[in-house]
């Protein structure tokens, strides 16, 4: 250590203490700026906070807001308390809105780049970027090919579907990473089966006295954490002092699974075996009342529950508790979550469970009742095969052009699905990103769209619950940057392509919308003539009916035993000895909240791990693999690698390791950019879709070491842990 | 040698705690004096000279009467007298470039409350005070300055001269 003497110390101490002293003195202001309106709205006072309703973007469920505003800059956003799916509710990503609107990293304007990936955007004019690609379009023909989201306004896919089949072009895909990792396009497919409709089923949680989750993690990002919150709190506080009982089968402990009664660590890919295994004891319990006991008779399967017990790691007379207490209850619920979607034989897995919801009486389990107006219904997620089908097109050189709005494909997709690779084969990409992803990266245009809070537009809520719901969308600011609606651009290059101007004649989307939404009629709100509809429909946040329909049960339920595949991993036991158990995380979605600082600062539920990736262990696989928290290890699987920081999680099965999908980006601002992993890489494409949940890995320590931003001491959590459920 | 060093050490104490505790009560006037003046401005604004041609204060801050906050004018309320009026003037033109470029002027904020009070212009000026009451003869200043210390004594001490003083005395009145 160095010598310090007191002289020395003091010296140092007091020019130290000048130094800041001086600086303090040479700028003593703490003056604000005031920026008055330079043309102020009518009737605006300074001062005086003016609210506007509109509707939540981050996510496809689709929430009512309100957003207060203040001289012209939106402050705060609230939960709309009119609105029937959140009822005044709203979540953190909901709150974060702001920055989405404000973010630094914004296009200030149209860009376009002459080499693709190159990073250097060079600003055109708004009249140069629509000729680009409005000659593009031409050029193309009905080799175009339209890419949106599940969060892309109803109205944008409304006018691009008729764009596409003007110009003779295949309709939009609508496929992102969120409606994939929701299971979306599986769960509405198996719903066929059930109510004859191609539609999302609501689960009346509120209702049921017992409910069976197969790892739905519906207080997390699961389809609408806010209306399923709300409706687990009415499970939880019934009339009459009852208490809902919720059991919870997933390989690791959720942000639901931490609320549950009893939580089973299910083997992962196992969940429709257990389902199958319960509706076996059931009927040879025998359990439950008389017609329950009927239709297990009818809907057992020839299976062997010691080795589905043997399988799934749950034991035989855990199993026989569960299947008691469903076959019991008054009114139990089974709720297919959203890894079933994402393993080989995705429509038996969910059959599998509703076969308890069959044995229950399926009152739990309804459709929202029809919209008065079917030309707003919700357009259908696409299933993955749509788009490998797309990703072949351009493989083959059928797609000229590329137009992709709401969906990031780039990050989103994992490199085995290969559509970066099809990428290089589309001579012309436009992204109408407002901000610049990876996706626009490797655009050659970018048309900037305006932010939600920019915006116009309809939702269709879906679930609609026991309402037909269309929230409405406004802007509630001026446009903060240059950017322009879609919408509005796709009208404007419509006028020069003689068929498209016939199909889509309007001067622009606003038109449009006065056109078709006072068609709903009077709803909750009231009115009569259109301007008046049209007013209230932005006034209240939307449009819904004034009486409740009677809700839509299934018309269909299974008369036969499902048969359940054993799962399919991809990788072998030997090589690659763990599964791998992806989930969105609760703030970062799929991906697109990591553009958002408050976001990124919100410590994650369960591990309080905040700004970074990291992955779940269980302590006797960390005392195996010889690593301690915060120790990087490379997790790769048969489709790629990543590498990350291990955090040791008591609540996971020993044989799986659990990663938080959303961060990893290479672009996608300052905030996004250069953080942490992205885990699709280690997913494989197969026929059947995107197999997040069906992987297995290979664990190496690089004896790296990463300090982890977390809130909690892990002392007397897991040093010393002995887990009662993993025996030795 | 030590009785030496020990006397220069109490010298030192003796002459610097008074010295050090001048300085700081120094450096408090010095700082406090710099709040206080008027801060510096994006644009100039006479004050004098257009109260001196007769325009009220209402007419600029108009929204003093029905709201919280007494406003700044908009651009266009600027422009909509000077398009006209002394348009030849080097000042007028630095505000008339601002409206060419439809940017707003960053006036900085004069008198600021903490945002624990809630202060509200309406009630004040409709219970009849003068702006010159709290904001000190503005129609006599170029650029306005601070001159008042808006502290709570402050607010308190024409609250108690008031007939209802019994009701202006409670907390939530201005800390709801």
């Amino acid at each position: 250590m160095t010598n310090i003497s007191r002289r020395d110390f003091i010296k140092v101490g007091t020019a130290g203490i000048l130094t800041t002293v001086l600086t303090g003195c040479q700028n003593p202001r703490h003056w604000v700026t005031l920026e008055p309106y330079v043309i102020p709205p009518e009737e605006q006072l300074a001062g005086v906070a003016t609210w506007y309703a509109t509707t939540c973007r981050q996510c496809p469920a689709g929430c009512g807001i309100i957003v207060r505003v203040m001289n012209g800059r939106a402050l705060k956003i609230e939960g709309n308390p009119q609105h029937p799916l959140n009822k005044g509710k709203l979540c953190a990503r909901g709150q974060a809105g702001l920055q989405i609107l404000y973010n630094p990293d914004r296009l200030p304007g149209p860009v376009q780049q002459t080499k693709r990936g190159s990073g250097r955007f060079q600003p055109v004019s708004w009249e140069d970027g629509l000729n680009t690609l409005y000659a593009r379009l031409q050029q193309a023909g009905n080799s175009t090919a339209i890419w949106t989201g599940s969060t892309t306004s109803g109205h944008l896919l409304d006018l691009f579907g008729r764009f596409a089949a003007a110009i003779g072009a295949p309709s939009p895909l609508v496929f992102d990473l969120c409606s994939e990792l929701n299971g979306l396009a599986t769960l509405e497919n198996a719903s066929q089966a059930f109510f004859g409709k191609n539609r999302l089923p609501t689960y009346d949680l509120d209702q049921a006295d017992v409910v069976l989750s197969f790892g739905a993690d519906f207080l997390g990002p699961w389809l609408s954490q806010v209306r399923y919150g709300t409706a687990f709190g009415a499970f939880r506080s019934q009339p009459l002092g009852k208490r809902g009982y919720l059991v919870q089968l997933e390989p690791r402990m959720s942000t639901t699974g931490a609320k549950a009664d009893r939580w089973l660590p299910v083997s992962p890919g196992t969940e429709a075996l257990v389902a199958q295994a319960l509706v076996r004891i059931m009927a040879d319990g025998p359990l439950g009342p008389a017609e329950r006991l009927t239709e297990a008779n009818t809907l057992a399967s020839e299976i062997d529950v010691s080795s589905v017990a043997a399988a799934s790691g749950i034991p035989v007379t855990e199993l026989e508790q569960v299947a008691r207490i469903f076959a019991t209850a008054t009114r139990p619920l089974a709720i297919p979550g959203n890894a079933l979607a994402a393993q080989d034989g995705q429509g038996t897995a969910i059959a599998a469970v509703h076969a308890l919801n069959t044995i229950a009486g399926a009152d739990g389990l309804a459709l929202s009742p029809d919209s008065p107006a079917t030309w707003l219904l919700k357009p259908q997620v696409s299933p993955f095969s749509d788009v490998q089908a797309l990703i072949e097109r351009m493989q083959a050189g059928d797609i000229q052009l590329l137009l992709i709005h709401g969906a990031n494909p780039v990050y989103e997709l994992p490199e085995s699905a290969g559509f970066v690779d099809a990428l290089a084969h589309v001579p012309f990409v436009v992204s109408f990103s407002p901000i610049a992803d990876e996706t626009s990266a490797q655009a050659d245009l970018v048309l900037p769209d305006r932010t939600y809070l920019e915006s116009w537009g309809y939702n269709v809520t879906s679930p609609g619950f026991d309402l037909p719901v269309v929230g409405s969308q406004q802007p509630v600011v001026t446009p903060v940057f240059d950017a322009r609606s879609t919408g509005d651009v796709l009208l404007t290059v419509a006028r020069g392509i003689p068929a498209a101007a016939t199909a889509l004649p309007w001067r622009d989307e606003v038109a449009f919308l006065k056109e078709t939404i006072p068609q709903l009629g009077p709803g909750a709100a009231g009115g009569s003539d259109s301007d008046v509809l049209w007013s209230r429909f932005l006034q209240h946040g939307g449009w819904w009916s004034a009486t409740t329909p009677s809700p839509v049960h299934p018309t269909a339920v299974l008369s036969q035993p499902v048969q359940a595949e054993t799962p399919q991993f991809q990788g072998n036991e030997q090589e690659y000895p763990y599964f791998l158990h992806l989930y969105m995380s609760d703030f970062m979605s799929d991906g697109r909240g990591a553009n958002q600082p408050w976001l990124q600062g919100a410590p994650d539920p369960m591990t309080t791990v905040a700004w970074q990736t990291w992955v779940e262990m269980h302590p006797r696989t960390a005392q195996q693999l010889g690593v301690k928290d915060g120790d990087v290890v490379r997790i790769a699987s048969p489709a790629g690698e990543i590498e990350a920081p291990v955090y040791i999680y008591p609540a996971i099965r020993p044989d799986t390791v659990a990663i938080p999908i959303g961060q990893g980006h290479t672009d996608y601002g300052r905030y996004a950019r250069k953080r942490g992993s992205n885990p699709m890489d280690l997913v494989g494409a197969t026929d059947e879709g995107l197999a997040w949940a069906a992987m297995r890995v290979r664990i190496t320590p690089t004896g790296k070491k990463t300090a982890q931003a977390g809130f909690e001491s892990k002392i007397g959590v897991t040093e010393g842990f002995i887990n009662e459920a993993f025996p030795r | 040698m030590h009785a030496s060093r020990n006397r220069s050490r109490a010298l030192a104490t003796i002459i610097g705690i008074p010295l050090a505790a001048t300085a700081m009560v120094a450096a408090y006037f010095f700082i406090s004096w710099q709040v206080r003046a008027a801060p510096e401005q994006p644009a100039p604004m006479d004050h004098a000279a257009m109260t001196e041609k007769g325009v009220s204060c209402l007419f600029c801050h108009s929204d003093a009467l029905k709201s919280p906050a007494a406003g700044i004018p908009s651009l266009e309320k600027c422009m909509g007298c000077h398009q006209v009026v002394k348009t030849d003037s080097p000042e007028i033109e630095e505000v008339a470039a601002y409206w060419h470029r439809q940017e707003p002027i960053p006036w900085v904020r004069v008198n600021q409350l903490p945002r624990f009070v809630y202060f509200t212009h309406r009630v004040h000026v409709n219970a009849g005070l003068n702006c010159e009451r709290c904001h000190g003869d503005v129609a006599h200043m170029q650029s306005a300055e601070p001159v008042t210390k808006m502290n709570m004594g402050w607010c308190l001490d024409c609250h108690e001269q008031q007939p209802d003083a019994e009701q202006l005395r409670d907390c939530v009145i201005c800390h709801q």
